[in-house]
Order: structure tokens, then sequence, then C-alpha cells
């Protein structure tokens, strides 16, 4: 057990490696956007002088290493297509180099380094994403539970329960957010909780407003991702309720609900389980909307505002702890997988 | 529909698939119907205003962000579904259940591909990226592959020289790819590049969505691949394949009743960052994700909401009675 | 209960909410701020926000007066003195004022300023951008017996160099280079090199120091002689600013109103949200909110009780969205051509609908409020589709079935049809709407065209690179600038003269309108120059946008402005009628 651990964890490492390579490598081919999101909009009539000139574009190039080849070998894209070896000078040994000295690079915009960037960003995401998904768990069995506890036509506060549930599945998380924000944030109906992040003043936020801060988007982000993990559930338990074992099982007088939690759920949760390990890692990464409407600066906002402005260190450091985190998960999930079923092997 | 009366799920389905296909002669003949407005034209007079009944210009679901009659927009918008998302929602499924079904019954070690087969893809990959010495040496490996096919019968080192493919891994790693890379960052590569046409479009679309259907079509395999009617079906002497496609698939492929219809919203939502970047259909084709996505402007815009979500909440409804009394 | 926590929860922020003073303290003003500034350097400047920012933690030897819209002296004692030398060069002399120090009480030089230029255009230095702005200044003369008097030396002979020579923040030698190593170098020496040279142990250290200090997030390690000190910054959520309470300034007497510094505390809040901004500023959270679009500004007017808690600004900017076509497209050639598809935007419906009707409709590229040099007496752009058919017509275009198609010359050519590709950014759906009434107007005189929504870094390439027919875009001017080369000049094909338009009557009065000094000369050829863009039309002006403000309503002096960014927060009191604490 401990060596297949170790051998996923090693796994995960590499994959979240080569993705991050993967990316780095697309993002540097389309590097123009860099220097152009860099030297300002389009010229306007402020200024006699047009900032984005071919000097200062090469200047900047050269100040952030984009003169060097991306990769050892480039191919050049002249007919007839060759390769080129370019040594250990190119801009993936530099970063890959940094990568290995535990330095994840310096982002364009701000020329800060990126660790500290990103360390910050995850601690505002991680107790929103940690709580939401504890949230979207627990009352997705607590839904499913109750939506298949009816058998399979119920009608009544099930239906509904039902239709609500995929409703707001047609619902953008941006108006689930602002609806929110709408009800208890507005003087005009319940002002209760705090617009943004912050409060009257930035500089003393106690751990009390913190929490309180922490329940509109926690709210949002349960809300926006309930309906994929009730509805798959309460299908799945309700195939279990029709299968054979449940027949016999009635027929020897196990009572409904013992038998929808202790016999249907556990087969029942066993597909979903990557869906509920995946909730966090989608959580961490997925929370632009969210954290753009309650004014929050988590890892999303930081990774779309980079990936918007083309400040691609940033964007690639961000994919390489996404996808460790991902990775990780899955790991995870495989492991519960083996635990939850002693028939499914691991493959290793 | 109501709750109350328990209508007989013979009716509810009747009305399911009514809906469908109103949303889908909607989409065909949109061009045709009389609408008091044209498509795509703004009127600049009356932007972002709520349905208007009884005066003048009588948008009945209001108009939008653009000043465009909504439920022209929506008939139009119709078509969008029809022809792109719910394309994209049937690839998005099938490469889901092919990759996760294969992925989740063979693993890392179940799928041994002869030596052939390995040159063969070496000699495609080779070709592909002009590697040195290009078509020579993509030539050259092609002949070993021949060569090994040919003598894999007859040698029993040939034949013993059979390396697993690993399934597993490969599909976990695309899977992880997916869901690292920011879809911003996927949509940004894309941005640069002129806009895309319609057959890349609900390609780029199914890509991103069929990791979920394939996680659960994987998740489930793994169980059925144990279940004693598959080992018999081996004990009978079928081939994997076969076993695998007759079999195993049918029975795995269960949680995309659920999960696809699930999947059509995400995917209409997809659109509208798609949009919003430039990527995608141009403004002037209508579609349902637009309408919805101009809520983030205009936030005080229920109708908007309450028009494209409720077409989008029904055709839901609709996909998910299906599946269910598809039984 | 199941929810029991969550009511409880609500309770409890309820009581924490309601607690909160409305004015907590009267010397506070919180602006929002759409976006962080990202980089607080002076040498880089990445957005308005940095820009504000920099404001506030240095000086300028100039400023801009919001009250007056002119540039005042700031660190400089008066406006400068301009000297032509020869036929090519301004000689701009300036005077620092005698009262100007440092925070360490050390006196504010000449030698300080010929630093401050030096480094703008050092090379190793994230000065790209700066380093292009500031290339016009050729070279710096100081003066041993009077050390705060210094002469730039510019390339040019522009009235507008009386302030231009002006508009940069002064920084302190000593903080970076406290030997005096860069007095070695000359301005001209410095702005030849493109990348540092290899041996030069100078300057490499001097670039070391400047990384080493990182200015860019520790601005403090860079103090400027302004009013304000950064004394918090959160990434992404706010900067507070803290008056340093002895400054130099405050023994001016008058006190100019460039150097004015009112509010103890300035926060900015970073809210990216508008919505939720608008909230912010309903529930007190917020004092000051800028830059809003018209529908928020429309909503948070309708809203019950704002009419009493808040104030309403809007004035008509200097941001001029426009039209603009490739000229060098074949079917574009011809004037008549672009005259006619301009005729189908309809600026007039569009200010409207897009703008609540704020703002200013315009002939050309000269504000309208500037009336001594704005050409009145030109019709301005509507919408008249009859008369777009009648100038096709007369280009050489024919109407077919199928649209229209033109086979004048060469005759043996075939027959070109009229089809535009228009290109806008995606990210405001202001541009949107535009697209779409260009494109109905043209549908309904049978002209396809297609839309092209571009992400904003793409567009600016795609426009370089003349993938287009027609683009739409916002442009930024001044009341002060009447320099039209990045626009329309042959000179700036196609860094910035996207249109790709120029003739030699253009490209000669636009050098003249950029030279002449004198009001009357520069008024006839400024009228002059707008009646040729006019008949020419490679670009079709729309409409001046406006900026909208919101601020709370005992917010005094906030001379909101159409000057980025659209009001002055160092000015700011609290109306003390109501207040219990005194601002200052």
């Amino acid at each position: 057990m401990k060596r297949w651990l170790l051998l996923q964890i090693g796994r995960a490492g590499l994959a979240a490696w080569a993705t991050a390579s993967l990316v780095f490598i697309l993002s540097r081919l389309l590097a123009a956007g860099a220097e152009e999101a860099l030297l300002g909009e389009a010229p306007d009539l402020q200024t006699r002088t047009v900032a984005s000139s071919p000097v200062a574009r090469q200047a900047l190039q050269q100040r952030l290493g984009l003169d060097e080849p991306v990769f050892y070998v480039t191919r050049t894209s002249r007919d007839p297509a060759a390769w080129r070896w370019h040594g250990p000078h190119n801009q993936y040994h530099r970063w890959l180099a940094g990568l290995l000295r535990g330095q994840l690079g310096w982002s364009y915009r701000t020329g800060q380094p990126i660790g500290p960037q990103l360390r910050a960003a995850f601690a505002y995401t991680l107790p929103l994403a940690v709580l939401a998904a504890a949230g979207a768990t627990v009352a997705a069995l607590g839904l499913g539970l109750a939506l298949a506890s009816g058998g399979p036509a119920s009608g009544g506060w099930r239906a509904a329960l039902h239709l609500a549930l995929t409703s707001l599945q047609g619902i953008p998380v941006y108006a689930l957010a602002l609806g929110l924000l709408f009800v208890f944030a507005n003087p005009d109906a319940l002002n209760l909780l705090p617009a943004y992040s912050l409060g009257a003043n930035p500089a003393d936020l106690t751990p009390a407003a913190y929490a309180l801060q922490l329940i509109m988007p926690v709210l949002t982000l349960v809300l926006a991702v309930l309906p994929e993990l009730a509805l798959p559930l309460a299908a799945a338990l309700r195939h279990e309720l029709r299968a054979d074992y449940a027949t016999t099982a009635r027929a020897k007088g196990v009572p409904a609900a013992r038998l929808l939690r202790h016999h249907a759920l556990p087969n029942a949760l066993l597909p979903l389980l990557t869906s509920f390990a995946n909730l966090l890692p989608t959580l961490l990464a997925g929370t632009v909307l969210v954290e753009s409407v309650f004014s929050l600066p988590g890892m999303g906002r930081l990774l779309a505002e980079a990936a918007a402005a083309h400040d691609y260190p940033v964007v690639v450091a961000g994919v390489l702890v996404t996808a460790g985190v991902r990775l990780l998960c899955l790991a995870l999930a495989d492991v519960l997988y083996a635990l939850a079923d002693p028939r499914i092997r691991l493959a290793l | 529909m109501t709750f109350t009366s328990r209508p007989r799920p013979a009716a509810l389905r009747r009305l399911a698939i009514g809906w469908l296909v109103m949303v889908g002669a909607a989409g065909l003949l949109a061009p045709w119907l009389p609408l008091p407005f044209a498509v795509g034209v703004p009127d600049l007079l009356h932007l972002a205003e709520p349905p208007a009944w009884t005066t003048a210009p009588r948008h009945w679901l209001g108009t939008d962000l653009f000043g465009r009659d909504v439920l022209t927009e929506l008939l139009f918008g119709a078509r969008q579904v029809v022809v792109l998302s719910l394309p994209a929602t049937a690839l998005a499924a099938l490469a889901g259940a092919l990759a996760g079904g294969s992925a989740g019954f063979w693993g890392n070690r179940g799928c041994r591909l002869p030596l052939a087969a390995w040159l063969l893809g070496l000699a495609g990959a080779w070709w592909l990226a002009v590697l040195p010495g290009g078509g020579h040496a993509a030539a050259g490996l092609l002949g070993a592959a021949a060569l090994a096919g040919w003598a894999a019968p007859r040698l029993p080192w040939v034949s013993r020289a059979q390396w697993p493919l690993p399934l597993d891994s490969l599909f976990q790693a695309a899977i992880t790819l997916l869901g690292a890379v920011p879809r911003l960052v996927l949509v940004l590569t894309l941005a640069a590049g002129p806009p895309l046409p319609m057959g890349q479009l609900l390609l780029l679309l199914g890509a991103v969505a069929w990791p979920e259907p394939a996680r659960q079509v994987r998740a489930q395999m793994l169980q059925v691949r144990t279940l004693p009617f598959v080992e018999a079906a081996r004990a009978v002497g079928l081939s994997p394949t076969q076993v695998w496609l007759r079999h195993a698939l049918p029975h795995a492929c269960r949680p995309l009743r659920a999960v696809v219809p699930l999947s059509l919203a995400g995917l209409i939502g997809l659109e509208t960052t798609l949009a919003f970047l430039g990527v995608g259909r141009p403004p002037d084709v209508a579609s349902w994700g637009q309408l919805l996505g101009m809520v983030r402007q205009e936030p005080s815009a229920w109708w908007l909401v309450a028009s494209a979500g409720g077409a989008l909440l029904l055709t839901l409804l609709a996909l998910q009675q299906v599946a269910r009394s598809n039984r | 209960m199941k929810y029991a926590w969550i009511i409880l929860l609500l309770a409890i922020g309820g009581c924490m909410c309601s607690s909160v003073d409305k004015h907590q303290n009267h010397s506070i003003v919180r602006v929002r701020w759409v976006r962080d500034p990202e980089n607080l350097s002076p040498l880089v400047q990445p957005n308005q926000n940095a820009v504000e920012a920099l404001g506030l933690l240095h000086c300028s030897l100039l400023q801009l007066d919001f009250a007056t819209g002119e540039h005042m002296p700031s660190l400089a004692d008066s406006l400068p003195r301009l000297r032509l030398i020869g036929d090519s060069l301004t000689e701009v002399q300036y005077q620092l004022r005698q009262e100007a120090t440092w925070d360490n009480g050390r006196p504010v030089l000449a030698s300080d300023v010929a630093f401050t230029l030096k480094l703008y255009q050092c090379p190793g230095l994230p000065n790209e951008k700066a380093k292009a702005q500031l290339s016009f200044i050729r070279a710096v003369k100081l003066y041993p017996a009077y050390p705060r008097r210094f002469t730039l030396v510019c390339r040019g002979q522009v009235p507008g160099f009386s302030y231009e020579t002006g508009d940069f923040p002064i920084l302190p030698e000593a903080a970076l280079d406290a030997k005096h190593t860069l007095r070695s170098y000359s301005l001209a020496q410095l702005a030849r090199l493109s990348s540092l040279p290899p041996r030069d142990t100078t300057l490499t250290a001097l670039v070391s120091r400047y990384q080493h200090a990182d200015p860019s997030h520790h601005p403090e390690r860079l103090p400027g002689c302004g009013a304000y000190r950064l004394v918090a910054w959160d990434i992404d959520r706010f900067l507070t600013f803290v008056r340093k309470p002895h400054w130099w300034a405050d023994t001016l007497r008058p006190a100019p109103f460039v150097l004015q510094a009112k509010p103890r505390q300035l926060t900015y809040v970073i809210i990216s949200d508008e919505n939720t901004a608008a909230l912010a500023l309903r529930r007190h959270e917020l004092d000051v909110l800028p830059q809003l679009s018209a529908r928020a500004f429309r909503r948070l007017r309708a809203a019950d009780s704002t009419d009493q808690e808040l104030s309403f600004y809007s004035i008509p900017s200097y941001e001029l969205l426009m039209a603009g076509f490739n000229t060098r497209r074949p079917m574009l050639r011809d004037s008549l051509t672009r005259q006619a598809l301009g005729q189908l935007f309809d600026p007039a419906q569009l200010q409207r609908a897009t703008q609540l009707g704020q703002g200013l409709r315009t002939v050309g590229l000269v504000h309208p409020h500037n009336w001594r040099y704005y050409n009145d007496s030109l019709p301005l752009p509507a919408y008249t589709p009859r008369r777009a058919a009648a100038l096709l017509r007369q280009a050489g275009w024919q109407r077919r079935l199928a649209g229209w198609v033109q086979t004048k010359n060469p005759p043996q050519a075939a027959p070109q049809a009229l089809t535009l590709r228009m290109r806008y950014r995606a990210d405001d759906p202001t541009f949107a709407t535009i697209a779409l009434q260009f494109r109905a107007a043209a549908a309904a005189l049978g002209i396809p065209v297609a839309l092209l929504p571009t992400e904003s870094s793409s567009f600016t390439k795609a426009l370089r690179e003349g993938d287009f027919d027609l683009y739409v875009r916002k442009v930024s001017s001044t009341p002060f600038t009447f320099d039209f080369t990045t626009l329309l000049h042959s000179r700036t094909i196609p860094e910035s003269n996207f249109t790709k338009f120029s003739t030699p009557t253009t490209d000669r009065l636009i050098e003249d309108i950029a030279t002449t000094g004198a009001p009357a000369q520069r008024r006839q050829l400024l009228r002059r120059f707008q009646a040729i863009v006019q008949a020419q039309a490679p670009l079709v002006p729309l409409f001046f946008l406006p900026y909208r403000l919101a601020a709370d309503r005992e917010l005094q002096h906030l001379y909101p402005s159409g000057y980025k960014p659209g009001y002055y927060a160092a000015a700011a009191t609290w109306n003390l009628a109501t207040g219990t604490v005194a601002a200052h």
C-alpha cells in the first residue's frame, strides 16, 4: 500500500510537470500577446510617441528573456520544415532549472516572484474551496437520499426538489452570486452581510468578519455544484433500489431507510467518488466568477486575470499547482474505491 | 407540469418529446417564421427593456442588452442548440463513454499491443512531427512495422514482443491536462487565431466537455468489470473487445443518463465565455448562452434569465425525462 | 433545525454590520478601483490606477489642475520658459521650488531631475514604455551655481513641450544612487544603449540596486516627495495611503491647488464587479465609485433613497469612440465609399442607447469643448442611408441582386463585391451594440458585414497587421495635445496609423498643427484639418464618452471632470455640517 501511494505521488508529480511543460510551450509560442499587453493598449492621441514600437518590443523581449528559443529544439516554420537544436540556452531550460531550485519565476506584470503571490491567493481560496466542497458533499448526500427515498416516479415535494435542482443548473453562476448579493447585502432587501470582503476598515479583519464574508461565496459555490452531484446520485440510488439484492432485502423486511443508507448508498456512491474527489480541485481553480463578485483575491481570479493579461509565468505556475492537487485527489479517489469495494483491484 | 396530480410517466414523456421537437422545429424553421422583429437587428430605442405587451413595439419577451427582441433571439438561438450544443453534448458523451470505458476496462496492463502496432504508431508520429529524416525514416519504420506484422505468427520471439498500452494513465493524464489548464488559457490560445468554423467549434466544445462523463463511465466500469456476467462472458471465450463492447460498456454507460443533460447546460454556459473572448460564434448569431450571459452586465434583467433560462430548463427537464424513461 | 447556524451567522452579521458607523472617521476617503495597480514603480506605470497612486506618492514638475483644466507648477515654482534653438530643438527651462524637500529634509534639486530622466533611459530596467515616451528629451543642462535650475533640451519645436516635459514623477537620487555614479553618463549616451553593456559595472550595479530595492512592490524604498505614504497594500484587495504629518508643501502660502492633500487617509478598494461596488457604495462601505457604466449609473440612480445619500456626476470625457477604415483595401480606397459607409453609423441613437444620451457628439478628433479649435461649421456625422446609397453609386458601385459590385478599374479585372469585416474588442458590450447597429444598417442596404469581436491584445496586433476592413475602438485624447501623428500620419504606418491613411497634405497639416503655437493660426489649421478628415473619412468619429461618478453626498470637492481618472481624490473633504471629526 505504501509503495502504491508513493508511486501514485510520483506519477502525479510527473504528470503535473508534463502538463505545465505543455502549457509553458504553448503559451510561449504565443508570447506576442505578452508584449502587446505590457506595452499598453492601442495607441491614442495622448502622447506623440507610440509605446509599442518595434524597438520597445524588442527591449522588452530581451528583458523578459523572450528573445531566446522556446525549447531545446524548434521547428522552423518555413518550407521545408526542419528541426534546429539550441542547447541549454532556451526559455524552457531556464524555467525548468528554476523550478528544480524551487523558483516558479517572475510575473511579467508585477515583476514579483510568483511563489508568494500564489501562496496568498491560495490562502484565500483554500478555506472557501474546502468549506464549499464539504458543504456540497453533505448537501448532495442529503438531497440525493431524499430524492431517491420516494421510489421511481414520485411526485410531490420530491419532484419540486428535482425541478429546483435542475433549474439551478440552468442559472449561470454569476447570476446566482449576484442574486445572493442582492438578497443579503442590499439596503432595499436584507441588509445583513457585507457587500465586499472587507467591511468598513480593511486593516482590522477579525476572524468573525472573515467567517461572515465567506458565507455568501460558499453558499454560491455549493448551489452551483449541487445539481451535478445530487442528481446523478439520486439516479444511481434509484437504480440500486431496483436491483435484485434490494428486492431480496425488502422481502426480508429490511426497513426502506436502512436499505437506502446501508445497502444502496455504498454501491451508488462508488461511481460518483471521482466526482466528489474532483470537487476540491475544480473549486480551487474554477471560482473566478464567484471571486470577482465577492471581491476575493483567490486562485481563480489570479489565474484568469493572468491569462487575460498574457502573464504566462503566473498561468504556468498556477497550472502546475492545480494539476498537482487534481492528480493527488484522483489518486485519493482510487484509494477510496479500493477501500469501499475490495473487488476493485488497484491498477499499478 | 403539476406535481400534486402526479401525471403518468407516459404523459410526461410525451410532453418532454413534444418540447424537444418544438425546440428542433424552432431551430430549423426560425428563418421562415412570421416574426415581428428581424433577427440581430437592434432596436436602439428600447435597450434592455422588460416585456411590453400593451405599448407600441410589442417585444413579447422584452429586449436584450443590444436592443434585440428576446423572443426572436430565443427562436433563432434554438438553432444553436440543435446544431451546436446538442451535437457537442452527444460527442462529449460518446467520447467520454469510449475513453472512460476503455480506461476502466483495460487499465494500464490489460491492453497489450504487438510490436507491429507500436512501430506503426511511431511511424505515424514521426511523419506528423516532421522529425529529421522526414518521410524516409517514417517509410523505414512503416516497413519495419509490416515486417513485424508478417513475422509475428511465424517467429515466437516477435509474437512475444508485446507491451501494454497504459490506457488508464493516458486517460488520467488527458483528464488532468484539460482540468488543470484554465479554460481561459485554452480559449486565449485559440483567440489569437482566426474565428473557428462550426466544425472546429463543435470539436472544441466536445473536447472541453468529455472529461465529466468519461470519469463517471470509468468509475462505473471499474465496478462492472468485476461483475459475474462479465467474467462469464470472458469464460465463454469472447474476445476482450467483444466483452467490452457488448457486455461491459452498456452497463458502464448508465451514469450518462443523469450526466449528459446536465452537461448540455454547462456547454451553453461555456459558449458565453467563448463569445466574451471573441472565440466562437459572433454576436450576430443568436444563442441562449449569450442571452443568459448578459445578466452579467444587466443584473436587473430578470426577463433574460426567465426566458433563456426557462427554455434551457425545459430542455434539460425534457432530456432528463426522455433519458429516464428510456430504460 | 438544519439551517440554524446560517440564521445564527446572519444574525451576528446583522449586528456587526449595523454597528458600523456611517462615517466612522471623517478624514478617510474610500475609492473603488476595478483592478490592482499591479506595479508601483514609476518606470513601469502599467495602468491608470498605478498612475493615480504614483501621483499621491510622488510629485512631478507640473500637474494638471482639475479646477481650471490647465497644467500648473507643482515641484517647479513656475511654468517653464521655452526657447527655440535653430530649427529643430527647444530648450525648456525650469526652476524648482525653494521649499521642496524629500522626507528626510534634503532639498529636491536639479540633480534629482537629471537622475530621474537618466533612470527612464537606463538599459536593463523595466522602462520600455517610459523610454519611448520621453525619448524627445535629448539632454539635461545643470547649473552648478543654481542647484534648483535646469534646462531640458528637446527634439522638435512643439508648444506642447511646456507641459509634456513636466509630466513624470521626480525620484530621489540618494535612494538609488547615493554615490552619484550615474552622473558620469549623459542622457543621450544612455538613450542610445538598447541593452546593458556586459562590461559596464556601474550600470550593472545600478540595475541590481534597483532590482534589489524592488520599487515595483515597495514604493517606500524609492520614496517620493508626494503628500502620501503607502502603508498597506494587499494585492487585489486594497491600498491604503496615509497623509504625511509634515509635508513640505504645507508651508506654502497661498497653497497651490495642485499641492493639496486633504484626506488624512485614502483607501483604494479593489472591487472588480460593478454591481458589488454599487451595493458597497449604497451600504456606505465605499465613498467614491468612479468609471461607472451607463447601466449601473442608471440603476443606482433609480434605486430607493440614493437621492438623499449619493451625488451623481456625468461629464464628457476625452475618450473618443470611433470607427476606422482600412484604406489600403481596394474597395475602401475611394473616399466616397468610406463616406458612404460612414453614413451608416447612427451616432445619435447609439449615444442615447449606450450612454443614456450622455457624452458629446463631435465632427472630428477635436473635443467640442475646445470651442476655439472645434470646427462647428461642419455637419455632425448622422445616419442617412439614402445618402449612403447615393454616395456608393457616385463611387462607381452598382447594386446587383447579390449586393454591390464595382467594375470600374481596371475593366478586365473581376468585379469586386462590397463585403466588410468589422473588428472590435470583445470585452465591451458598447462595441457590440455599435457593430450590430452598423451591420443591420448595412444589411438593409445590401452590404454584408461579418463581425469579428477580438480579444484585446490580439486586437492591436490584428489592426497593426491590417487584418480588418473596418474597426471600432476607443481613443483617449487630451484637451492640450493637438498632435494627430499617431493616428493619421504616414510616419506611423502601420505602428499606430491603422487606417494606413495618408496624403502629403494631411501629413503637412499634422506637422504644422503640432508645431504652431499662435492660437489664431492654429485654429485655422485645425479647422481645415477637421474638414479634410471628414471629407476623406478614414475615420468616423462617433462621440466622446462620458465619465460617470457616484459618490457619497457629503463628500465635497471631488472635482469630477473629463480628465483621467475623472476626480481629484486629494482635494476631497467631508461636509462638516453633519460630521463630527475635523478633517485636518
